[in-house]
């Protein structure tokens, strides 16, 4: 499922009978310790309501796997905030392909005076780290009234140097001469972007997309900043905020909840992985 | 009225408006010059978003940074570089916090980035064996890059409840006498370490296997003939032909281990001890002393450009190795 490597992979190889029992033994080890959490947060969702959740349940015959679907009628405020997480990764999802398209477009295939410096300022974004504007945002959001609202989620985000950078490489592998030619022809410019050049991108923007929805479902920090409403938390921040209910924490209901939002993520790893995969190797080059 | 006006001077005008059309209809017959219109145009989005949500408030960042503010955050006083000397504990009052939480920082990232690098290429030289269904234990150890801080964090901080089975065999064995690792100075940071190395390690794992991966498969063929056993590949093929990407992640993970703040906020949120980031973070949002916290950030800010210039400068040479 994984390939990571640009060339196709050789066939298993027979090997000897203890060689291969070591390496599965390993695997396994690997593998049950890295899930541990996991099963951790598993097991204490199926134990029902207890002050006195166990790793391994005690009672293995009344675990309690409705836990899932009841979880939103105990907690009818999950469903919202999976909403709110549904439109913020989607808007800044197409946001971002939209802009890093149309600025990318420019910087392959236009010549003008001073495009050096679009390119500069389209990279310099990525010489900013978040934390450095964070408080101005904040400042700024908030005096707009944006904070508890969809526009405050997505706006800030929806352009992305890496996203101008990964879509400009891309479409400076297309061959030039297509496009000379489709404007000699009386093609328009636009035209030739949306009927022509996106197609033929669409390894690059499903890279980008994963990508950005993957980072934006995550995102942790400025939904934390931005809405104070419970309906308003996406789903990253609603999770969090079980803890704080006076009287104690329902284990079994937060782990859960947790175990429901992190779904679409690991969803999207299994079917998009190679996307993800050069998404985030090439992401990473953002400092 | 002034429309008559209008009119009556209209003949006298006339030819001054016809000169600027023409000349406006000239500029617009040249394709250069519309080519440099519409490239305005289809760049403008993503520009006005920079300018607004980038280049606006890091300037505004600096400027706040150098002011002592309002309950608004609105500069009231200049305050030149108080705020700097303050953290860097250089304003002779000796107060020391935040200059040791910059310690702090710099310790928790020592912790976590040798810790996964090392587990990620040992699952990595693990996961390159071409054993049958070796895909469904590469997806299981890549699987942590789609679980957020967050999550992780929610998890984590049950696993590390003070009822917990494992906790308390911990805080036994260390003897803490205090409830959980997260209420004694010795463990805190660990704590945090321990889960942000889990989170962090599906990331290196991939990166580290296609490093892997990008060895030539005869080179270990011709040391096996030469009678080389597997430590010795291990140490005079792999580990130097993987250099390049261990620098690659330890970078990276220096960087994003710096930036870290979800499992400081969600594990350790009331610790004295934390790191820059949480402390920048408080001082902004339960203070509200914005041009504190923003020289804070800007402080972050040199520290990590720092790292990403070093980053990019070490990328090229990667390219020039291959």
């Amino acid at each position: 499922m994984i390939d990571t490597a640009d060339r196709r992979e050789r066939p298993p190889v027979p090997h000897s009978l203890p060689y291969n029992t070591m390496v599965y033994a390993l695997l396994i080890i690997a593998a049950i310790v890295l899930m541990s959490p996991l099963l951790f947060a598993l097991s204490i969702s199926v134990q029902g309501p207890t002050m006195d959740p166990r790793f391994i349940p005690r009672d293995l015959t009344t675990l309690d796997f409705a836990i899932f679907a009841r979880v939103f009628e105990d907690e009818p405020i999950i469903s919202r905030w999976i909403l709110n997480s549904f439109v913020v990764a989607s808007g800044v999802t197409l946001g971002v392909v939209v802009t890093s398209a149309l600025f990318a477009y420019v910087l392959a295939y236009f010549s003008f005076p001073g495009k050096a410096l679009l390119l500069f300022v389209a990279l310099g974004s990525l010489m900013v780290p978040f934390e450095a504007t964070l408080i101005p945002n904040y400042l700024l959001v908030a005096s707009w009234g944006w904070t508890n609202s969809y526009q405050g989620l997505i706006l800030p985000f929806i352009a992305s140097g890496f996203g101008i950078f990964l879509m400009r490489q891309y479409f400076l592998t297309l061959p030039r001469e297509l496009y000379d030619a489709a404007l000699v022809d009386g093609c328009s410019r636009f035209r030739y972007l949306w009927m022509i050049l996106l197609p033929l991108s669409r390894p690059a923007i499903a890279t980008l997309a994963v990508y950005t929805f993957l980072s934006t479902w995550n995102q942790f920090y400025w939904p934390l900043l931005v809405t104070s409403a419970t309906e308003w938390r996406t789903t990253q921040v609603g999770i969090t905020i079980f803890r704080n209910f006076e009287g104690g924490v329902v284990y079994n209901t937060q782990m859960a909840a947790t175990l429901i939002v992190m779904l679409p993520t690991l969803v999207l790893l299994v079917l998009g992985q190679r996307q993800l995969v050069s998404g985030l190797t090439s992401g990473a080059l953002k400092g | 009225m002034q429309e008559d006006v209008v009119s009556i001077v209209a003949p006298v005008s006339a030819p001054v408006a016809y000169g600027r059309q023409n000349a406006l209809a000239r500029w617009w017959s040249r394709p250069r010059n519309r080519e440099l219109l519409m490239a305005l145009l289809y760049s403008s989005p993503a520009l006005i978003i920079f300018f607004l949500f980038t280049y606006f408030p890091f300037v505004r960042a600096i400027w706040l940074s150098l002011n002592i503010t309002n309950q608004r955050g609105e500069p009231a006083a200049f305050n030149g570089l108080g705020y700097y000397l303050r953290v860097l504990s250089l304003d002779g009052s000796g107060r020391t916090d935040y200059l040791q939480s910059i310690g702090t920082s710099f310790q928790f990232t020592l912790m976590v980035v040798p810790t996964v690098i090392i587990i990620a290429v040992g699952l990595a030289v693990l996961a390159a064996t071409r054993v049958r269904g070796i895909q469904f234990f590469r997806l299981i150890f890549t699987s942590s890059i789609a679980i957020s801080l967050a999550s992780a964090g929610v998890i984590w901080s049950l696993i590390y409840n003070p009822s917990s089975g494992a906790t308390r065999w911990v805080v036994e064995l260390l003897n803490l006498g205090v409830p959980g690792v997260l209420n004694s100075n010795l463990t805190t940071i660990p704590a945090v370490a321990v889960m942000s190395v889990w989170s962090a390690l599906g990331f290196n794992f991939i990166i580290a296997l296609a490093g892997l991966q990008a060895i030539p498969e005869d080179l270990y063929e011709s040391a096996s003939i030469d009678g080389a056993g597997g430590w010795h590949k291990f140490r005079f093929i792999t580990l130097p032909l993987l250099s390049p990407t261990l620098l690659f992640l330890v970078i990276i993970g220096t960087i994003g281990a710096l930036q870290a703040f979800t499992q400081f906020h969600l594990l350790i949120p009331d610790s004295p001890n934390t790191v820059f980031i949480y402390e920048t973070f408080r001082a902004f949002w339960y203070d509200n002393r914005y041009g504190l916290a923003s020289a804070m950030s800007i402080i972050v800010f040199i520290i990590l450009i720092t790292l990403t210039i070093i980053q990019y400068r070490t990328l090229d040479q990667r390219v020039h190795y291959q």
